[in-house]
């Protein structure tokens, strides 16, 4: 190119093709083509043609996948990913090395490099990067069984969870426990893989009980809830133990066996007291009056959330205190104690104002509203269900002399 | 065979000298068809008329016959008759090229551009695809120092204009390649090629056979340089496209047959002998490394065996088979044992074959 540029059009002298030998990666030529070919073009004089091909196939891929996308959105969203030499770099540079280790058959050496792409791309607007590097370094069928293609799957499994694709997290987590139990192996941080599979698994068993309890498949839960408990067994992690044991605590209440459930909520409860975390508390001690409330115990259903609402007023939880208040106002409320349901009602009231939570706040509003009105209408709920003319007139003789005042004194106000 | 004049000087306005078609030297023999065609010696003249004169004889009269009357229609026609013949031209050169014969291929790439040089004008970007073509074709006769000028003209037409289209582009960095792994200057080629395999990629998609060939060239200069393991690397590359292409096209062409009203066309054999000799170096290659990568002679073998099956010569898809078989059984996964096999069956059997194969 050189030569031919220097010398002119019409010059019919023959190019000096031996001196322009090793300018071809001048600085000139950066500038003269795009970033992409630049990069592409070093690849291939090096040899390296599959990771060309495979930067070339994502670049497309990128492309495309904006096309796809609304011509407004494209706009707000990060640069190409061919307009970005810094990352273009990196995938080079340790794709190369990855070519390199596979020509010479250290399978292990490719895997690593994969790996250390993926956990290159973590920003949030990478995730797709760092999904198909985690893939590639995972599902290799030489070396997929290597230390670092477990902690690929690791990270896959988090990456899932974290996007709430539970089946693909379990499948990845059950994959990499199985891995990392033979192995033995440490994650780049010097965390132990086995740990990080049983905690992702933990959680994401919890998550899948929680589905199949919602669609009331108790013994599926209850599978589920045994393995994850095993999981956080298997980790030492108390607090993902604390969860299962809640959830156990309330598939039992879904089946009906409340008697188990109380069980469950109260070694939860001693597991989250050892952890000193008060919040979760008031959550299990919610539960656990659901399942008096269910058996019928009017009493012990009152003492548990008075419990609740004594640790929430203790520890600063507003607006947990005013859902308790709601609870206990509810209750009563049910018995026919409208006095008592007043006042838990209107408690609940001030605090959701104080907590500035407005969901609880009209929905306690309408409570104080229902909990005045229902005891005036009851005095004469006999003579509205009887037909005599004498029941008749004596609730016209209310509604004459109740005027307007009655409505007007809302207790609340 | 062609009848030739002596050339009569005087037959001439006055200082017109006539000049040899091929070699521009003084002429001295006039062809009796046209009377507008020149040449030194008989040499030129039947090797003029082996490559391309045949074809255009009658065409050139109107062309080089001066009229005194230049009407703007009569401007017109000779122009659509000079379109024509480039066309024509550059038809008998390529189809020559690809029969490797670069001798006969010459007089067409030459005239070819010379046409081009008259309707578009010197230094035009329409004068690229004739300098490539008249490359070529001296690249395969082996004058470098012609091709390196000819190929420096089309460079710098396509310097001149940046909107020049990609697969420009990637012809004049293959031939630039050629030319300088030919030379010895193994850097600049890969560099070239790299450029060619670029624009392959933009423009035919990164698993093309086109982007595929550019790897067989570049696999040629890493030979040079002794790096092994990558020409091992890219060669593999080649033929599991290449497998992947064939099969898909054998599957077409089965179905054609069954179903005559299906016969696609959409395979290039503009190429045949390209791809021929690509294939037999690759397999040689492989046989002679110490590595003796058994997956990659058996899929070479397959690819061949399923051209030929598609070409229609059985003895040739046998051959091929066996050897694909045989190589294909000391890999460690035998998946391709099976294709092979059933094509070697279909050889045998006569109502699947094709009745004849193009030529």
């Amino acid at each position: 190119m050189n030569a031919a540029e220097a010398r002119g059009p019409q010059e019919v002298v023959l190019p000096k093709i031996k001196t322009d030998s090793g300018n071809q990666r001048s600085p000139q030529y950066r500038f003269r083509s795009s970033s992409k070919q630049f990069v592409c073009v070093e690849l291939l004089q090096d040899g390296n043609h599959k990771t060309f091909s495979e930067l070339f196939s994502l670049l497309c891929l990128d492309k495309d996948q904006r096309n796809s996308l609304h011509p407004d959105t494209s706009t707000l969203r990060a640069p190409l990913l061919e307009e970005q030499l810094e990352k273009m770099e990196t995938i080079k540079l340790h794709l190369s090395r990855a070519e390199q280790a596979e020509r010479t058959g250290s399978w292990t050496a490719v895997c690593e490099q994969r790996l250390l792409l993926g956990l290159h791309f973590s920003a949030p607007e990478d995730v797709w990067l760092a999904l198909y590097f985690f893939h590639s370094c995972a599902d290799r069928k030489h070396g997929g069984g290597s230390r670092a293609a477990t902690e690929a799957r690791a990270c896959l499994a988090d990456i899932y969870l974290r996007r709430g694709d539970l089946e693909q997290a379990r499948q990845q987590g059950e994959l990499c426990l199985r891995q990392a139990e033979d192995g033995g192996w440490l994650d780049s941080s010097g965390v132990s893989l086995k740990l990080r599979a049983c905690l992702v698994l933990g959680k994401t068993y919890g998550w899948l009980a929680d589905a199949q309890l919602a669609a009331s498949d108790c013994d599926k839960a209850l599978k589920l809830l045994h393995k994850g408990h095993s999981m956080s067994k298997e980790c030492d992690n108390k607090l993902i133990e604390a969860e299962v044991v809640f959830r156990f605590g309330l598939t039992h209440q879904s089946s009906g066996d409340q008697e188990t459930a109380k069980q469950f909520f109260n070694t939860c409860i001693e597991i989250y007291n050892s952890l000193q975390n008060r919040d979760e508390i008031v959550k299990v001690l919610k539960a656990m009056a659901k399942s008096f409330e269910k058996e019928g115990n009017i009493e012990e259903t009152v003492q548990c959330l008075e419990k609740s609402a004594d640790i929430c007023r203790s520890s600063g939880l507003p607006s947990k205190l005013a859902d308790i208040c709601l609870c206990l106002g509810n209750i009563y409320y049910k018995t026919s104690q409208y006095v008592k349901a007043y006042k838990c009602f209107l408690q609940g009231y001030e605090v959701a104002c104080e907590a500035g939570d407005v969901a609880l706040l009209q929905k306690a509003q309408v409570m104080v509203g229902c909990s005045c009105a229902l005891p005036l209408i009851r005095t004469y709920s006999s003579d509205m269900e009887s037909a005599s003319s004498a029941t008749v007139k004596r609730l016209v003789a209310w509604k004459e002399s109740r005027g307007h005042q009655d409505l007007i004194t809302d207790p609340a106000e | 065979m062609e009848a030739a004049f002596k050339v009569l000087p005087l037959a001439f306005p006055k200082g017109k000298e006539q000049f040899c078609e091929i070699c521009q030297r003084e002429a001295n023999l006039q062809c009796t068809k046209c009377r507008v065609t020149f040449y030194c010696d008989s040499e030129h003249q039947q090797a003029d008329w082996v490559g391309i004169h045949e074809r255009i004889c009658q065409m050139l009269v109107p062309i080089r016959t001066p009229s005194l009357k230049q009407s703007r229609r009569k401007e017109k026609q000779l122009m659509k008759v000079k379109a024509e013949l480039i066309e024509i031209c550059r038809n008998t050169a390529q189809s020559k090229l690809s029969q490797g014969k670069h001798f006969e291929a010459l007089p067409a790439a030459q005239f070819c551009l010379r046409c081009c040089i008259d309707v578009h004008g010197p230094n035009t970007i329409q004068l690229v695809p004739a300098y490539l073509l008249l490359a070529e074709t001296n690249m395969g006769l082996g004058n470098l120092a012609l091709v390196a000028d000819l190929l420096s003209q089309a460079e710098w037409a396509i310097l001149k204009s940046p909107e020049c289209d990609r697969s420009l582009r990637q012809r004049l960095h293959r031939s630039l390649g050629r030319l300088h792994t030919a030379t010895g200057n193994l850097e600049a080629a890969l560099f070239h090629f790299a450029n060619d395999i670029y624009y392959a990629s933009e423009e035919f998609g990164v698993d093309s056979t086109v982007v595929c060939y550019g790897y067989f060239l570049m696999a040629d200069a890493f030979i040079k340089q002794g790096k092994m393991a990558i020409v091992h690397s890219l060669y593999t590359e080649v033929a599991f496209t290449w497998h992947r292409h064939l099969t898909k096209l054998l599957e077409t062409h089965l179905q054609s047959i069954r179903n005559p009203a299906m016969l696609d066309s959409s395979f290039d054999y503009s190429q045949p002998s390209e791809v021929d000799e690509m294939f037999r170096v690759i397999l040689e290659f492989e046989q002679k490394s110490s590595r003796r990568g058994s997956s990659l002679i058996a899929h070479v073998a397959h690819c061949l065996s399923m051209l030929w099956f598609v070409r229609g010569d059985p003895l040739k898809v046998f051959g091929f088979g066996t050897t694909a078989l045989k190589a294909s059984q000391l890999t460690p996964e035998h998946d391709l044992a099976e294709p092979i096999q059933g094509l070697l069956q279909l050889v045998q059997d006569p109502q699947a074959h094709p009745r004849s194969g193009p030529s």
